[in-house]
């Protein structure tokens, strides 16, 4: 993992040089937290039976929620991204020539990005707890790893995103369909349960959906590993089945772009 | 323009004759060929959805070895093939047939140890992080090509050294000239210490006195401290004069000859001269060269004045051919106020080339 932790470093480094704008990037997240506080006590005594298995707090529900969601674009933007403009500034075809694995380079390329989102998460987070929201902290433990789970869930796409950039030359409407759905469909903002039933079939096919239940169970309402057990087997096999797409994905486009020769220009 | 009649040891291009005759090459480029489909407009797709993109041959059957510690030419123009052969041997591009070897790894067979043993300097400033110092540029490399962890540090200070960079400090690469940033991308692929290193026109944003500085630097440190083969491909025919011991000449995708500059340049003729003589009197001094045997042609670059032209024309005969025909001129009421040598350029010698090709 040497290559990746430097190619984290060097974003790292690149990213502290704008100091400015990483000072907006974490400031702007505790103004969004105080107009979510406020729209979540309006709704809450219309929301409270509704999400009575997982916290009966709706700001805690929402904070929740958004904070997942944060990660989110990210997961599902970040290496389309990088690989778009390491195409076009030559970056890419150097990272290529070295002697580190694809897979090192790839989670080097995004893990930046994933830590910064994973912390602006967690300011949002400690945000709405100083506003009142009622969080468990003694399940932050498992609650990471139902946060490391969904972001794994979501990377898949993102890699698939990275394949269409490199065949095509556009993700298509990959990255908007994927985070739109899990936004309305995977209970963000309601709970699932709530939708029509004919969409709450597609709502099952979100991985977002097992990772936000489990979630709220554990951070909201304390249950312990063996109560969203089978909500994190499901993602499990997300992952597992979704990073396998993935990472072929990736293969084929790359194998295809060293025919073609579109790895050295955009 | 006249060309000079063939000679029987034309530099014709050939995998047997490239081959050194000492040592094991280093590089062996064997029928590399590679063809990429044509652009389709909307209009043709629309016509005839089902008909295959017609392939156009960037790098045609190309054969050619260098030796260990040799300083290799690419030479051709634009659209030649060189860059498509550069990330053949780099395992960026797949060939579609043909295969080269590396150091003695096959590139389609071994391209992990292919990319252990070559380095492509990538010429686009752009695949540096301008927000680092050229320190952390090349700590981050240092970790993508394994470098050991405690080497790291003195490798890279090294580096920098031979460089010249090494007190840039914390100056973000982003603030650097051309020259240094070129400078750093040459550093960053000798990090691995590869034992051939492909430079993709490397001088082709410096001013003069950089380019200068940079082929200096080139010859001096990475030839002859690193001891490293130096692939170059450039357009520049001063450039491959300079720094190559050995050539290899593209045309669209063909290898036209190979062979020492000095050799496959006295194949071609050095006997073009620049006369300047009167703007309104262009007329009669081209129909005295033609009177004489040669067709001249006016430049039309820039050289000349309102008062003054500039006709070029082959004049054999050397010094004393150059002051016959000026008699010549001047007894045909040309005034000419100037004669000047034109060096050879790479166009002559492709052109000569071609031509041997098409011959032979």
């Amino acid at each position: 993992m040497r290559g990746a932790v430097a190619l984290i470093r060097a974003r790292w480094l690149a990213a502290r040089s704008y100091r400015v704008r990483m000072v907006f990037s974490t400031l702007s997240l505790l103004a969004t937290v105080v107009p979510l506080f406020f729209v979540a006590n309006a709704l809450q005594p219309i929301m409270a039976d509704k999400i009575a298995a997982e916290g009966d707090q709706y700001f805690a529900f929402l904070a929740v929620g958004t904070m997942t969601f944060l990660l989110l674009p990210v997961s599902v933007n970040a290496l389309a991204g990088e690989i778009g403009s390491g195409i076009n500034t030559g970056v890419l075809e150097a990272l290529l020539g070295t002697r580190t694995r694809l897979s090192e380079v790839l989670a080097g390329l995004i893990g930046f990005s994933l830590l910064w989102a994973g912390l602006r998460a967690a300011t949002m987070l400690v945000g709405a707890w100083l506003l009142g929201a009622t969080i468990l902290w003694s399940r932050v433990g498992l609650a990471l790893l139902i946060v490391l789970l969904i972001v794994l869930a979501y990377v898949p796409f993102g890699m698939m995103a990275a394949a269409l950039v490199i065949a095509f030359r556009t993700t298509g409407p990959l990255p908007q369909a994927v985070t739109t759905l899990s936004a309305l469909l995977g209970g963000v903002y309601y709970p699932t349960h709530v939708i029509p039933s004919w969409l709450e079939s597609v709502s099952g096919m979100i991985p977002l959906t097992y990772g936000l239940r489990a979630l709220r169970r554990t951070l909201l309402e304390g249950e312990p590993l063996r109560a969203v057990l089978p909500d994190l087997a499901i993602l499990a096999l997300f992952v597992v089945g979704l990073l396998s797409v993935g990472m072929i994905a990736l293969r084929v486009a790359l194998a295809y772009a060293r025919r073609v020769g579109s790895l050295s220009h955009y | 323009m006249t060309t000079a009649p063939l000679t029987a040891s034309s530099q014709h291009a050939s995998a047997s004759a490239a081959r050194p005759a000492d040592g094991e090459p280093i590089v062996s480029v064997q029928g590399l060929t590679k063809a990429f489909p044509e652009r389709r407009t909307w209009g043709e797709i629309l016509r005839a959805p089902w008909r295959r993109a017609r392939r156009i041959t960037a790098v045609d059957g190309v054969s050619f070895d260098i030796r260990r510690n040799e300083f290799f030419g690419l030479l051709g123009a634009n659209g030649a093939g060189k860059t498509t052969l550069f990330r053949m041997l780099s395992t960026l591009l797949l060939p579609d047939a043909g295969t080269a070897r590396i150091a003695g790894h096959d590139i389609l067979r071994e391209p992990h140890a292919v990319r252990s043993a070559l380095a492509l300097v990538v010429p686009d400033e752009r695949s540096l992080d301008w927000r680092l110092t050229a320190r952390e540029n090349l700590e981050l490399f240092a970790a993508l090509y394994r470098v050991p962890r405690r080497d790291v540090s003195t490798r890279v200070g090294e580096l920098l050294e031979a460089v010249g960079l090494q007190h840039t400090g914390s100056k973000l690469v982003g603030t650097f000239s051309s020259g240094m940033k070129q400078r750093l991308l040459i550093a960053r692929a000798l990090l691995a210490r590869p034992k051939v290193l492909l430079l993709d026109e490397p001088t082709r944003s410096l001013d003069p006195v950089a380019a200068r500085q940079f082929r200096r630097f080139l010859r001096d440190e990475i030839v002859g401290r690193q001891q490293c083969t130096i692939l170059l491909a450039t357009h520049n025919a001063e450039e491959a004069f300079e720094l190559c011991e050995r050539v290899a000449v593209l045309d669209r995708g063909r290898l036209l000859a190979v062979g020492r500059l000095d050799e496959l340049m006295g194949e071609v003729r050095d006997d073009m001269y620049r006369l300047t003589v009167r703007a309104d009197h262009v007329d009669d001094a081209l129909r005295a060269l033609a009177r004489a045997g040669h067709i001249g042609a006016t430049l039309d670059d820039g050289r000349g004045t309102a008062r003054w032209a500039v006709v070029e024309a082959p004049i054999p005969g050397g010094p004393d051919g150059v002051a016959d025909m000026v008699g010549h001129l001047v007894r045909h009421g040309v005034a000419v106020c100037g004669v000047e040598h034109r060096p050879v350029t790479l166009a002559d010698l492709l052109e000569r080339m071609v031509r041997l090709k098409a011959e032979d």
